[in-house]
């Protein structure tokens, strides 16, 4: 907070200590940090990188150009900087949705689209001459109405960067700002958790859409001239530069960036030639060898900051909404196939009771793939899934978890680099949060029952603010159990919780298996290769072999079952 | 009547040429390698400025073709050396990254050459006769070494160990490795293979661009978009991407304008991504 106040008065004071030169500069400096925030928005949280935000600065650009040429000086354009915002905002929202629609792709496919669009419309706005006045832009745009001193604009400018960075800050801290962060590194866990996430990029996209806007709102009249320059390429890959050189990962990084590198470069630029080659080479070396960028290197005096605030008291989450029927599960002769190989073929099964039902056969007889077929991740060819009578083998796997399924993978997959608080808050969230909800930091207090229940059990559990990177391969199978049972699911799928657990370990999680299944009275489905966890755990045994049921019982039907027998030991058959 | 139909089928076919010969190199290092080499349109432009460097000492313009062939190998080896190899299996610090050398090529281009556009004349001048069309020679001859050098790389590929070797590499770099094959070597080479192909397009095109720094930004979209739409890893996909990237350009382009040309590529990409993310011919 104090750092914070300090950089508020300095931002104040500068016009009158360094003269209106420098608030010129500057306030173009400030304009372009507001873009910045943006790209480390995208980029630094949620893990994909906008290589073309001209095309949003750009735009809003335009429109604010055109209305204030066009309307000079009547006073309801003030309203007009916010609109030229949202716009940008909207159709970079529309093309986060498009582009992310199907693939959930934050790879080169998303960058190169957003770079292609940038291109196109640098060149719109060159061809276009009758509106945007072609290669030499938009000239003679007078300021905001009453605004229009450099002193006033360094200040407009200089308010809508405090207000960006209040908003950012305020999205970081909420439920939407640690969802990005934790499907920047797992986005399937995510998903497993019922959140939309190609939803969630698009809103980060369309964040750092509005923002650019609101960027290239303001540069109209404070600069008074708009160019084609403005959407292309050239400026899309300085705010790229600032955003990684500052460091995109932390709130302030992009913005001392685009002030630190905009400020050298218009004092440098035309003296030293080589400049801009400089910059280039700087920038490969902080994503080759620290991307924490340059606000990283100040991590040693952030000391005098003080200690971070602990939580607040926690709050009670509601109880998950959703029917309290027994889950009733199906597969009527479900076909995968991938390639040549048969991964099951015309399997059947159902379960309609709770208690713990253990999925056992030998390697490749599709135990894992019956789950992903479950959770929408793998496609069936033919035949029917039914989740409570309902068909689910056309939904998307966000969907069908939000039915009330919760899943733990084979590997542990925690989200390693947040806190173990954030890693059991997103598991709250999950089907118990509406999409307004994710803008409320407090419910990142949020405890459950359950919760409390498992942390009196594991009192590391309730160690908040470790990162969950710091913990032990025990440690993190109890705590990616842990999340599978804190959404509350009516159908609980453990994909081997014992793998690699030493017996002491083991017995825990059988443990807290057995006491998660009496104390909610859900349906639990284990796979697991280990018999004697098997004969302590079933209560009923299903037996998969290449790809259909072979045989399904008590675990003393299993284990007199002769064909069993001869999958496992081998036969003269 | 006749000859207009088969100048338009020429052009047709000039235009897809040229695109697979400029996505050649990407197809080779993103197909193989799976790395997305965003500086692959600067290489080019790095094999254009060698003709430019050729024409501006009076050396014949055949000597650009070692010359950027020896620029862009080096560029190529030194790339994947120290700023690539550390990164395989992180495509998305592969992209970052070259996107940032993307950057740091054209300043240097821009410092060397400065912004202005540089004309390479033509080495093969006057037009042929072809069905009763005229067509300018130099056109017809990229026609001929595009087709050319597709075919010695595919039955190269095809037939020599060392392709074997590569498939190998490619399916499984671990199993490759426990083969005794020099699984660090082949990835160097083919690196250096694809931007060698990069700098040869590079020069063969400079006589029919404007040669400036910021041409690389074209190429690399036009051929990832090729490849978006073919599909990664055989011929058949980048001669199919590149017919339909650069027939749809250049059909548009001719009926409105450039700007048309490029929205409709753009569009066509997007629709590839949600129904064929791996586009036409598939590898799997």
């Amino acid at each position: 907070m104090r750092a914070a106040s300090v950089a508020i008065v300095a931002l104040l004071l500068l016009p009158l200590v360094a003269g209106e030169f420098w608030a010129y500069q500057m306030s173009l400096l400030y304009v372009y940090a507001i873009a910045a925030l943006g790209v480390g928005l995208c980029w630094g949280r949620a893990g994909f990188l906008p290589l073309g935000q001209g095309l949003f600065f750009g735009l809003s650009a335009y429109l604010s150009g055109l209305a204030l040429i066009e309307f000079d000086q009547s006073f309801w354009l003030l309203l007009l900087v916010p609109l030229a915002a949202v716009a940008s905002g909207a159709l970079a929202l529309l093309i986060g949705m498009l582009v992310f629609r199907r693939q959930g792709e934050s790879g080169p496919y998303f960058s190169m689209i957003t770079l292609a669009l940038a291109l196109l419309a640098g060149q719109v706005a060159n061809n276009w001459e009758s509106v945007t006045g072609g290669f030499n832009g938009l000239k003679g745009i007078p300021g905001l109405p009453g605004l229009d001193s450099f002193v006033a604009a360094y200040y407009v400018a200089a308010v809508a960067l405090v207000l960006s960075c209040v908003a950012v800050f305020w999205l970081y801290r909420a439920p939407l700002g640690v969802l990005w962060a934790a499907l920047a590194h797992n986005e399937r866990r995510v998903v497993l958790f019922g959140f939309d996430t190609n939803r969630l990029k698009a809103v980060a996209f369309g964040v750092s859409g509005l923002l650019a806007g609101l960027g290239g709102a303001l540069y109209a009249p404070q600069q008074g001239l708009v160019t084609p320059q403005l959407c292309g390429f050239v400026l899309s890959a300085d705010l790229v530069i600032w955003a990684a050189v500052g460091g995109r990962g932390r709130l302030f990084g992009p913005v001392l960036g685009a002030l630190l590198i905009g400020a050298l470069t218009s004092a440098l630029r035309d003296s030293f030639r080589f400049w801009e080659i400089t910059i280039a080479i700087v920038f490969i070396a902080i994503v080759l060898a620290y991307p924490r960028g340059l606000i990283g290197m100040l991590a040693p005096f952030e000391l005098w900051r003080g200690k971070r605030p602990q939580r607040a008291a926690v709050l009670g989450a509601p109880a998950r909404v959703q029917s309290g029927e027994v889950a009733r599960l199906q597969f009527e002769e479900v076909d995968v196939k991938v390639g040549e190989v048969q991964i099951l073929d015309r399997l059947s099964l159902a379960i309609d009771r709770p208690g713990i039902f253990c999925v056992i056969g030998p390697n490749g007889a599709g135990k894992t793939s019956t789950f992903n077929v479950l959770t929408g991740e793998l496609r069936s060819q033919a035949g029917r899934v039914r989740f409570d009578g309902l068909a689910i083998d056309h939904l998307q796997t966000h969907r069908i978890v939000a039915l009330g399924i919760g899943r733990k993978l084979q590997i542990p997959s925690v989200f390693a680099h947040l806190s173990i608080a954030d890693n059991l808050a997103i598991a709250l969230w999950s089907g118990r949060t509406k999409p307004a909800d994710l803008l409320q930091p407090r419910l990142r207090r949020w405890s459950s029952p359950l919760l409390q229940a498992l942390q009196e059990r594991y009192p590391f559990l309730a160690d908040a603010e470790r990162t969950a990177s710091e913990l032990a391969h025990g440690e993190r199978q109890i705590l990616e159990l842990a999340l599978a049972l804190l959404s509350e699911p009516r159908l609980l799928l453990l994909d081997e919780p014992c793998a690699g657990l030493s017996p002491q370990e083991t017995a825990q999680v059988i443990d807290v298996i057995r006491w998660a299944s009496e104390r909610r009275g859900a349906t639990i489905v284990v796979i697991e290769h280990d018999m004697s966890l098997v004969r302590e755990l079933a209560d009923h045994v299903f037996v998969l072999h290449n790809g259909s049921l072979l045989a399904q019982g008590s675990v003393a039907d299993i284990q007199a079952n002769d064909s069993v027998k001869a999958i496992y030991v081998g036969s003269e058959k | 009547m006749e000859s207009v139909l088969v100048a338009q089928a020429l052009n047709a076919l000039f235009a897809v040429a040229v695109l697979a010969l400029v996505a050649l190199g990407l197809a080779v290092v993103f197909g193989l390698l799976g790395v997305l080499n965003l500086a692959h349109g600067e290489v080019v432009m790095i094999g254009a400025y060698c003709a430019y460097v050729a024409q501006t000492n009076g050396w014949p313009f055949i000597t650009a073709l070692p010359l950027a062939i020896a620029v862009c190998g080096v560029l190529g080896f030194v790339v994947e050396r120290w700023l690539v190899s550390p990164l395989y299996n992180r495509p998305f610090d592969t992209l970052v990254l070259t996107w940032g050398l993307s950057l740091l090529i054209r300043k240097c281009a821009e410092t060397m050459f400065g912004l202005g556009y540089k004309n390479i004349t033509e080495p093969v001048s006057g037009t042929l006769d072809v069905l009763g069309a005229t067509y300018p020679r130099y056109r017809l001859l990229l026609i001929a070494v595009s087709v050319g050098v597709l075919v010695v790389l595919v039955l190269w590929y095809a037939r020599s160990r060392t392709g074997t070797r590569i498939k190998a590499m490619v399916d499984n770099p671990e199993l490759a490795r426990a083969l005794g094959i020099r699984v660090s070597r082949f990835a160097s080479a083919t690196f250096v293979a694809g931007t060698c192909l990069a700098g040869l397009a590079g020069v063969l095109i400079a006589p029919l661009v404007p040669v400036q720094p910021f041409m690389g930004l074209d190429h690399i979209l036009m051929s990832f978009f090729v490849l978006v739409v073919g599909g990664l890893g055989s011929v058949a996909g980048l001669l199919t991407g590149a017919a339909v990237i650069g027939g749809t350009n250049s059909v548009v382009s001719a009926i409105s304008d450039s700007t048309g040309g490029y929205f409709c590529v753009l569009v066509l990409a997007i629709l590839f991504l949600w129904q064929r993310p791996s586009g036409i011919h598939a590898r799997r």
